[in-house]
């Protein structure tokens, strides 16, 4: 039974971080049309460019979230008006093959530039345990679940309360009423792009302080992204942490008491049975299936 | 149409004469490996060009091909020229399965429910330790027998003709598969599905076809993949074989047969031509993609196509203009 609370504690713990690489991917499609293969890579770099600017730079962690958050928004917004632009109401395939083809360059040009070394970014915190009950977690991980929170309401601020927020949703909600009504949807888009980036990588520099990151990590994130979003319905906010939280409670359980092996494949009969059974995921937004 | 057959039954006599004037084993070996991928491609390309759908997850097929010579190989005692049908027959099995399931969705939804099988067979091969050796792998696959004491450059002859001789069948089952009507279905599917539903076809039957049609040519693939080289390991579901499919369709021309084909000649010489640059190789692939989607949406076959079609009408115009009261 204390085992049960802990695998949940560790569930939730990987679930919160799950929610918020995959909130990212969400926004991106659920506004853009986007299909963005390269999110892992996104993280990866955010990871990458957390463990340059903490422990290259000598910056403190706070100062390199800051720094990894700017820089990787402007990579964003780069990406977005430099390649995606291009392919604009194209269709969704010309996308997709894009940016499957930047991810493979990002992790193979990160991989020749950094090699293949796990990069340990410098928490804020000491790793000290933390007892809650019959549960052991690190202050550490508490503090990375709480940045994770903060996080994702300060993105859903963004989109609720302010110009840009309300530009998205109305370009989301018809681009072309959207640019009739005086909105650069252009710039919108490559905000949502820049925005969808910075959590990312944000994701990837807070566990990279509490694991480690490495470049090749970027082609299992994108798959998991991609699990939450389809669980919980693709452009859907809530649906986004909800999933987060679920597919991290079934991998921490799924490892506890069946195997640790094959702990990733549940993520991947998850995807096969939403999709075969709820396509719409739990909470969609809009009435669109796959 | 005759132009397509005339230029495979062309490059099938060179083909055929290579290994006659070549008696060096690397270039043989780069030869079977040029084959091996326009099976690959061809196959990847019955998907991506005639279904009109993205799949990430062909390796899938190309790995249960593989894995099913090997275990037919290893366990069964089986010959080659039993267990390399055998892997084609299985591999469209799981076509039939796994294309039921992945057909019914488009889009984004196609490509990640693809993949995610292909993951997971691939992390079944990995820790599914008593039926597929795990991680280790699968070594030691019997060499047809034909070939117990040729010397090393007739084995890799031999070798040749065989990848020779089933690029062919894929490529003549392609070809009647294209030029049938359940191709001309299937691109009326692709280039309109609504259009398609409306004149009676059913999108899901043609794709289907299409679908295991590509799993049982690259189930063949991986049959022959792993009696060439006597290992297979789960490395044959990973993405980097996939990257290559990917590539190859896209440079040579999705939605053509000779593109593929195209596509595995360049590919695999540059790949063999950048071999020291490992890592900078993957990086000049990712930006090879980017630039064919921005630059080449219908690869090279397409940008061919292209100037030929304008070259005919260039001549018909001129021919229209030279009879006098011609119709304009």
């Amino acid at each position: 039974m204390d085992m049960l609370l802990q695998f949940i504690a560790n569930g939730l713990v990987s679930g919160a971080f799950y929610a918020l690489s995959a909130l990212g991917l969400t926004l991106i499609f659920g506004l853009m049309r986007v299909v963005n293969f390269a999110h892992g890579e996104l993280y990866m770099l955010g990871g990458v460019m957390g463990w340059l600017a903490t422990t290259v730079l000598g910056l403190n962690f706070f100062a390199g979230l800051a720094l990894t958050l700017a820089v990787m928004g402007a990579c964003g917004w780069l990406v977005d008006r430099f390649l995606i632009e291009r392919v604009r109401d194209q269709g969704e395939e010309p996308s997709i093959l894009l940016t499957i083809g930047l991810s493979i360059f990002l992790t193979n040009t990160a991989l020749l530039l950094v090699g293949t070394a796990p990069l340990t970014i410098e928490g804020p915190l000491p790793n000290k345990p933390v007892f809650l009950g019959p549960v052991v977690l690190t202050e550490l991980r508490v503090f990375a679940v709480a940045a994770c929170a903060v996080l994702i309401l300060a993105a859903h601020l963004v989109i609720r309360h302010t110009r840009l927020g309300r530009a998205m949703r109305a370009t989301f909600q018809d681009p072309m009423a959207a640019r009739l009504a005086g909105i650069n949807t252009a710039r919108v888009y490559a905000s949502t792009f820049a925005l969808g980036t910075m959590l990312a990588a944000s994701a990837g520099m807070l566990l990279g302080s509490i694991y480690s990151t490495h470049v090749s990590a970027g082609g299992l994130v994108s798959l998991k992204a991609f699990v939450v979003v389809i669980l919980g319905g693709m452009g859907s906010f809530a649906g986004a942490i909800v999933g987060g939280l679920l597919l991290g409670l079934a991998e921490a359980l799924w490892g506890g008491y069946i195997s640790t092996g094959t702990v990733d494949i549940i993520g991947f009969i998850i995807v096969i049975l939403t999709l075969i059974f709820k396509p719409y995921g739990l909470f969609s937004t809009q009435v669109e299936r796959a | 149409m005759k132009f397509e057959r005339n230029t495979l039954l062309a490059l099938g006599l060179i083909a055929l004469a290579f290994p006659l004037l070549v008696g060096n084993q690397y270039l043989l070996h780069i030869g079977i490996m040029v084959l091996l991928y326009a099976m690959l491609a061809t196959s990847l390309n019955l998907i991506v060009g005639y279904v009109g759908e993205f799949s990430l997850g062909h390796t899938a097929f190309l790995g249960l091909g593989a894995y099913s010579a090997a275990l037919l190989s290893l366990r069964l005692g089986l010959p080659a020229w039993a267990t390399i049908p055998l892997a084609g027959v299985i591999s469209a099995l799981f076509g039939v399965l796994i294309g039921a399931i992945t057909l019914r969705l488009r889009g984004p939804y196609f490509v990640i429910i693809t993949l995610a099988f292909a993951e997971v067979l691939r992390l079944i091969a990995n820790n599914w330790v008593d039926f597929t050796n795990g991680p280790m792998g699968l070594s030691g696959v019997a060499q047809p027998a034909l070939l117990a004491d040729a010397s090393p450059l007739m084995a890799k002859r031999f070798y040749f003709y065989l990848a020779l001789a089933l690029t062919a069948v894929s490529l003549y089952l392609a070809y009647r598969f294209v030029y049938s009507n359940n191709g001309r279905a299937a691109v009326t599917v692709r280039e309109n599905r609504f259009v398609a539903q409306s004149v009676g076809i059913r999108p899901f039957v043609y794709a289907m076809r299409a679908f295991v049609l590509g799993a049982f040519l690259a189930g063949l693939a991986g049959g022959f993949y792993a009696h060439y080289i006597t290992f297979v390991g789960a490395n044959v579901f990973g993405f980097a074989f996939m990257v290559s499919m990917i590539i190859m369709v896209l440079i040579g021309g999705k939605g053509t047969l000779i593109g593929p084909l195209l596509g595995a000649l360049l590919v695999t010489l540059l790949t063999e031509y950048l071999r020291e640059l490992q890592e900078l190789r993957l990086s000049l692939f990712g930006l090879i993609v980017m630039a064919v989607v921005l630059f080449l949406p219908n690869g090279l076959m397409g940008f061919l196509n292209q100037r030929r079609e304008r070259n005919h009408s260039d001549q018909a115009d001129n021919g229209a203009t030279g009879v006098q009261g011609g119709p304009a």
